[in-house]
């Protein structure tokens, strides 16, 4: 599993809380550099959206959801991957995921946080938000819970919450950890965030149960996350939309795009952060495999989505079907059946899956094959519903586009201060793959 | 007055914590810097309580869940097509979300209470149990108990032993 020999439990400590406890300039500049980008890609065209309303973004009347909702989907689908690795493979006792899991819960974290997000710019009027919870105003205006958008606002809270509790008690012994390292105020606030854990044999006990049911929890909540997003279009009779394999091709698109985020995320916490001992080609491998899999159900539900479009006859759904295939958004279309479904099939390769550069780019490729598949989602369906005349066209505004390369940066931003408040690697859980300290090993 | 002994050796460390366990120590504490099976058994820690949270946390929030679509839809009443004001299927969507929020709550709180944390007071404690080190507590010996639970853990191949004044 380590590419460099083993490392000993001191240098584990040392190699880890490095990265938190010791900044450089190059970090400075690099926040600087995506925190710039958010205000001024991301906030500021929001505050012109705010002050000249929606119609700033090229939504119209006939396409009522544009890019701020298909970047949702993507930001919710990256999310899945924490959920993945951490819950999935935690209850499937897999040792490689622990040298990856933790970026993967943060990654899950602020993806969420940047989706939630992009609800507030889709609303308008973001003062009203309040309205959307479950909590009686001074209107009588109570939420409708036969609605998905509620069943949404339920379940993405929830996840949100969930996940949040998920990265931090799985931190807790790390938190200790930093706690000990550090002096003055820093070893005050940790000495908070570990709550004055010691690592008795009944804390261990108890965060090990704890784990295990966060894990039995977040990983339903997790599918019924995105299959709930799915029924925001699904429930709706619009042609195109109206199908029942959009929860499972939802979920499954939620986490090929997260598993695809994690590589891209492991390429750069090795690159930069210099933990290549620690996240080695074992883990490049099995994120490869996974992601081939991934990659052939995800084809395979397209395929069929497409069929039951054609077997099904309606001459609605045919004429949206049509659309997709050979409209104005064709060539996305087909862009997205090149980078998801067919450039992954290198990965069939061992020289492929054992190359970290080729692995970035091919991760890259899927993530923008799954922005441009929530993109034809909203932008090929919505505006052309039945009837000729009631026919619209999308096209993302310049404040959309700018919105969409700040929500990167946004993301990037809650990531690299991250990772000086948190250990971007799991002390513990990578020691426990180390040799055990026996007289015998 | 807290006695200490720190251990480079996993098996020297269990051999020290059975020799108290068997010696009438029921005031020990095990500390290690990856969770350990054995230490888990020597102390004779089985399933965990936090398991009757969890269950307890998941059956309210299936109520909760429920009563607050169905009292929702009863406080404001939506007519839809003469269809039922207190639907089942959408609202057991909102059942299972509340289902899952309130079992993770109480997950979580039933690792607080089960762990004793966080601690309101310093307890023993040594940083090299959190690096590489593995550390015996017994708590609460005085005079000649303390002096044989100081034997026992030397005997056990101890590399460092401290007295610490519990309430530091």
């Amino acid at each position: 599993m380590f590419d460099h020999g083993q490392p000993s439990y001191a240098e584990v400590n040392k190699d880890i809380l490095s990265v938190m406890l010791e900044t450089g300039p190059r970090y400075w500049m690099l926040l600087g550099t995506t925190m710039s980008v958010a205000v001024i890609f991301f906030f500021m065209p929001w505050f012109y959206q705010l002050i000249v309303g929606v119609g700033a973004a090229g939504m119209s009347r006939n396409a009522y959801w544009g890019t701020y909702l298909s970047n949702f989907i993507f930001w919710i689908g990256l999310s899945h991957s924490g959920t993945l690795l951490s819950a999935i493979l935690h209850i499937t006792n897999s040792p490689w995921r622990k040298s990856v899991y933790r970026s993967a819960e943060a990654m899950t974290l602020f993806s969420l946080m940047t989706a939630a997000l992009f609800v507030m710019v889709h609303l308008g009027r973001v003062w009203f938000v309040h309205w959307s919870f479950p909590i009686p105003n001074q209107m009588g205006l109570w939420p409708n819970f036969r609605s998905p958008l509620m069943f949404d606002v339920m379940a993405i809270t929830t996840y949100l919450t969930a996940s949040s509790i998920f990265i931090y008690m799985g931190s807790v012994p790390d938190f200790a950890a930093v706690r000990d390292a550090s002096t003055g105020t820093r070893r005050r606030l940790y000495t908070i965030f570990s709550f004055g854990w010691r690592g008795t044999a009944r804390e261990w006990h108890t965060l090990g149960w704890a784990y295990t049911f966060f894990a039995v929890f977040v990983i339903p909540l997790a599918v019924s996350v995105h299959s709930i997003v799915s029924w925001d279009f699904a429930l709706s009779i619009v042609p195109g939309l109206h199908h029942t394999i959009f929860a499972p091709y939802f979920v499954c698109g939620a986490i090929y795009s997260g598993t695809a985020g994690i590589v891209t995320v492991m390429y750069c916490l090795r690159k930069f952060l210099n933990f290549e001992r620690y996240i080695g080609q074992v883990h490049l491998d099995n994120l490869g495999k996974l992601l081939l899999a991934l990659s052939l159900i995800w084809s395979y539900i397209n395929m069929l989505e497409l069929f039951s479009s054609w077997y099904g006859g309606s001459s609605f759904e045919l004429e949206a079907l049509k659309f997709k295939l050979t409209g104005f958004y064709a060539p996305l279309y087909w862009e997205m059946i090149l980078f998801c479904a067919f450039v992954p099939l290198l990965m069939f390769f061992r020289k492929f899956r054992w190359s970290w550069n080729k692995m970035l780019l091919i991760s890259i490729l899927i993530n923008i094959g799954m922005l441009t598949e929530r993109f034809i989602i909203v932008a090929t369906s919505q505006p052309r519903k039945f009837l000729p005349n009631a026919f619209g066209f999308y096209f993302p505004s310049w404040i959309e586009i700018s919105i969409t390369i700040g929500s990167f940066a946004i993301f990037a931003t809650m990531f690299l201060i991250f990772i000086k408040w948190v250990p971007a690697i799991s002390i513990y859980e990578v020691k426990e793959t180390l040799k055990p300290l026996r007289r015998d090993a | 007055m807290a006695i200490m002994g720190t251990f480079a050796f996993e098996e020297d460390f269990l051999a020290a914590a059975e020799k108290l366990q068997s010696s009438g120590f029921d005031n020990i504490s095990l500390l290690s810097p990856v969770p350990l099976a054995e230490a888990q058994k020597v102390l004779g820690l089985g399933k965990s309580a936090v398991r009757r949270f969890s269950l307890a946390g998941a059956i309210i929030g299936a109520l909760a869940g429920f009563a607050l679509a169905a009292g929702t839809a009863l406080v404001f009443v939506l007519p839809t097509s003469g269809r039922a004001i207190i639907t089942i299927p959408p609202f057991l969507i909102i059942t299972y979300e509340m289902t899952i929020l309130f079992g993770v709550l109480f997950t979580l709180l039933g690792f607080h209470v089960v762990s004793d944390l966080p601690a309101w007071r310093d307890r023993p404690y040594l940083p090299a149990a959190n690096i590489d080190r593995f550390v015996v507590v017994v708590e609460g010996a005085a005079g000649e108990q303390a002096a044989r639970a100081e034997a026992i853990i030397r005997q056990a191949g101890a590399e460092e032993i401290h007295h610490v004044e519990e309430d530091q």
